[in-house]
């Protein structure tokens, strides 16, 4: 096989060629017309968060928050985190019948002209029988119909408090006249997915390059955004905090090390609120784990404000036994702190059989040993924590491995104890079952003690505000008590944005809890 | 011969084919909890789970799973990701070719500038500039790659603000023909920058190495003795001769290059396969996975291929020693 050194210059040279057409190809997709207007951009490390319709926006907050600048739901939450209406300007709740009565607005118009009414609503329900959508469980939902062109009644199967929060506040309603011929959502890409009712329309989504270009709904029924355009651009993690400060972005994450220097210059830092947390998990099957009052004594034994202070330098909340963050509207105090007592949990270890040999706990003449399963991510409190165990004579151990198989292990009930981090605390108390009686990794899996487990099956039917709050009062002491894991800290993270718009972190986050400080309604006049 | 060549090219292709299928399904954790996030927002019935898994097939058993595998390769299908809601295909297509525009420019620099530092610098063994040019590069060699590209952004786009912080194109700027073009050069500047310094050493070392054994060699001796000109004895005699190791290296360099760009499409956020696949690992995207790594291997491969023709003109001994 002869080959000329042409030849191969020449396919060398056909190759770069090639790709350089590509790359040509790629920006051929931008055109956008539109001349110097309000621009509005967000930095983002990530960038690709997905084609922002409901169903192929990724199933990360990120993705939703995208796809919920264009589709509305029923019910939506304002700056202070309560409910406000959006397609629906009226709802109540019927008792008698348990069922949810919305009363939708008439002034509605869907993206492409067409008017908005119950027969969408009834629709959307009905698609996600066939289609289910990700983030709205709708299986409690026994039927809904439509009382009047513009007013939808939602019949459930038994009582359930977290449908307006989950469901109403959270389901993008979408458009009959173009869902219905849409078969396989998951994989429809079209620009008609993307008719909405929301305050902005796409212009243009580039997954390689990970930027989103929204143009405003002028015709928006909650009225005009104040911008006329929004983009995300996808800036390095590291660079963020620069292109805010060079006026490239508006808005952006920064490290907590920077938010000093960031309020010096003039621009505003949002704090976070405390959805997420670092957790100690117990082996519930094997002893002494499967022991409350051995569960007790850690909990006593360990210095969570420490933790706090070194490993994340101050930057987060200390952990609440009963579980939900201080900051979260359905927090009690009334609960057992355990304020770091070295003393008193040395004192229930020997309760439980523990005697201290030579600095160390054995229990019928054997040493007692712990061995802790952690990730990179958070082998920093391991290590604390470890040192918090020696302390009180239990010879500890910490294993870092790969965090899927961290999660794997403790799946499968194969460790002893494992700190991990898991969020989702920020929407409807609902995440509390989940937490405990759910079969996945992040829940504690602790179904033994009846009383908290009828606790919680209560307080998901509990529609009165009050009487919820006093049900979730009481999980959270018996929680406490129990302590079927413990939350080791809800660490804080900050935005740093400019004067234009003022955005802000919602209370309990966005829809079923999402903790990103990009609420539409902060778009609006 | 030739026969032989392509049948061992062939049995290095199936054995890259069956380490990618099974390779990414060794790591721990699954797919499925990628796509549906961990975390308490979502509420998906275990029914819209185990739908899922049949159509991505995973509650097929895993020879099966191959066997549709190796099916759809050889139809030239790679598969649609439920992770990215988009074919392989497509989002390679959307990828490679930044890729190629970074590595293809950082191997031809980095080689070619290498090599004529590598020669001039062996040329001048025990010298003051060979010296100084040899530490230069060795500590250069020690550099990660992430903390060049971070020291170029930090001085020449954050405190000179001469080039981009991020990404090959200026976003939304609706730019066409030459100017499109120079900004794709003016966001290419940095990552290049960054990836050809953390090769051009690999390329000078070895070219020094070689010039120095070359050097020894008794046609330099004639060469000298015969009175020709320097240039010619450095670049016709000796650069020939020494380009041989620098040529083999250039398809071991082209993958290793492969995974130097993860790290700088990272730091510039530059839209390549490198910042598809970081991504892939942490959703544990198979397909997406099977199908960056199978254009990777088919793409050095080829070079590797292509290289050994190459070889075989520049030194024509190499045919009569082949087999």
């Amino acid at each position: 096989m002869k080959i000329s050194k042409r030849t191969i210059i020449l396919t060398m040279i056909i190759l770069l060629l090639l790709s350089l057409t590509g790359c040509g190809r790629e920006n051929k997709e931008k055109k956008t017309v539109f001349q110097e207007d309000e621009v509005y951009t967000i930095a983002d490390s990530t960038g690709d968060w997905g084609f922002p319709a409901p169903y192929t926006h990724y199933n990360r907050g990120p993705g939703y928050v995208r796809m919920s600048l264009i589709f509305d739901t029923l019910i939506w939450k304002d700056k202070t985190g309560s409910f406000v209406g959006a397609l629906a300007q009226k709802w109540e709740y019927v008792e008698d019948d348990t069922a949810f009565v919305f009363q939708l607005r008439k002034d509605v118009k869907w993206h492409d002209g067409e008017s908005f009414t119950a027969a969408d609503v009834l629709f959307t329900l009905d698609y996600l029988k066939e289609h289910p959508y990700s983030w709205s469980d709708i299986s409690l939902i026994d039927r809904a119909e439509a009382l009047d062109s513009h007013t939808v009644k939602v019949y459930l199967k038994k009582a359930y408090a977290p449908l307006l929060a989950n469901v109403a506040g959270t389901l993008p309603i979408l458009p009959r006249h173009i869902y219905k011929n849409i078969n396989s959502p998951l994989e429809y890409t079209e620009s008609d997915a993307l008719v909405g009712t929301g305050p902005f329309k796409l212009v243009d989504y580039n997954k390689e390059h990970g930027t989103y270009l929204y143009a405003a709904n002028e015709d928006y029924y909650l009225g005009q955004p104040r911008i006329n355009k929004l983009q995300f651009i996808k800036i390095g993690e590291q660079m963020i905090p620069n292109a805010v400060l060079d006026g490239t972005a508006n808005t952006g994450s920064i490290p907590p090390e920077l938010v000093e220097q960031f309020k010096a210059k003039g621009l505003t830092v949002l704090v976070s609120d405390h959805s997420w947390n670092a957790k100690l998990k117990f082996n519930l099957q094997e002893e002494p784990f499967a022991n409350k009052k051995f569960r007790q004594a850690l909990a006593y034994g360990i210095d969570r404000k420490k933790l706090v202070n070194i490993s994340q330098r101050g930057h987060a909340v200390i952990g609440s036994p009963g579980f939900i963050p201080p900051d979260n509207p359905w927090y009690s105090s009334e609960i057992e702190q355990y304020d770091y007592n070295p003393e008193k949990a040395r004192k229930l270890l020997e309760e439980l059989g523990y005697v201290l040999e030579r600095e160390f706990l054995e229990k019928g003449s054997k040493p007692f040993t712990v061995e802790i399963l952690t990730s990179g991510r958070f082998s920093g409190d391991a290590e604390l924590v470890k040192n918090d165990l020696d302390k009180l004579g239990i010879k500890t151990t910490v294993r870092s491995m790969d965090g899927k198989t961290v999660d794997a292990r403790t799946t499968e009930w194969s460790f002893q104890l494992v700190i991990s981090g898991h969020g989702g605390l920020g929407g409807d108390p609902a995440f509390f079952n989940t937490n405990v009686l759910a079969d996945t990794f992040h829940s504690a899996r602790y179904k033994d003690n009846q009383e908290l487990l009828s606790l919680l099956n209560q307080q998901l039917e509990t529609i009165d505000e009050n009487k919820r709050r006093e049900l979730l009062a009481e999980i959270q002491k018996i929680y406490a008590i129990d302590i079927p894991a413990l939350s080791l800290y809800y660490p804080t993270t900050y935005e740093a944005m400019d004067s234009k718009v003022d955005l802000y972190y919602t209370p309990g986050g966005l829809a079923s809890g999402i903790p990103i400080a990009l609420n539409k309604l902060s778009f609006l006049q | 011969m030739e026969k032989q060549r392509i049948v061992d090219y062939l049995i290095a292709f199936l054995i890259i084919l069956s380490l990618n299928f099974f390779l990414p399904r060794l790591l721990p954790g699954d797919p499925l909890t990628a796509i549906y996030g961990d975390d308490a927002l979502l509420s998906i019935t275990q029914e819209a789970k185990e739908d899922l898994a049949a159509k991505m097939g995973l509650d097929k058993p895993l020879l099966e799973q191959f066997g549709i595998y190796l099916n759809s390769i050889f139809k030239g299908d790679l598969g649609y990701s439920y992770y990215f809601q988009s074919s392989v295909q497509k989002l390679l297509l959307g990828t490679l070719p930044w890729t190629l525009l970074l590595i293809v420019p950082a191997l031809f620099i980095s080689t070619i500038l290498g090599f004529i530092v590598g020669l001039e610098s062996g040329w001048r063994y025990g010298r003051l500039f060979d010296k100084r040019l040899l530490t230069g590069f060795m500590l250069l060699n020690g550099f990660p790659n992430f903390l060049v590209g971070i020291s170029l952004l930090l001085v020449f786009s954050v405190s000179l603000g001469i080039f981009p912080l991020a990404g090959a194109v200026t976003p939304y700027a609706q730019l066409s023909g030459i100017r499109l073009l120079l900004d794709i050069l003016h966001h290419l500047v940095l990552p290049l920058t960054a990836l050809v310094t953390a090769e051009i050493a690999a390329s000078y070392l070895l070219t020094r190495t070689t010039v120095l054994t070359v050097l020894g060699e008794p046609f330099i001796l004639t060469a000298r003795a015969k009175g020709i000109r320097t240039v010619n004895i450095k670049y016709k005699h000796l650069g020939r001769n020494s380009l041989l190791p620098v040529v083999t290296r250039i398809a071991v360099r082209l993958g290793r290059m492969f995974t130097a760009v993860l790290l700088i499409e990272n730091i510039f956020a530059y839209p390549g396969v490198g910042l598809l696949i970081y991504r892939a690992i942490l959703a544990r995207d198979f397909l997406v996975i099977q199908g960056v790594l199978f254009v990777v291997a088919v793409v050095i491969l080829v070079t590797n291929f292509l290289l050994e023709l190459l070889y075989k003109k520049i030194d024509p001994r190499v045919i009569e020693h082949a087999y």
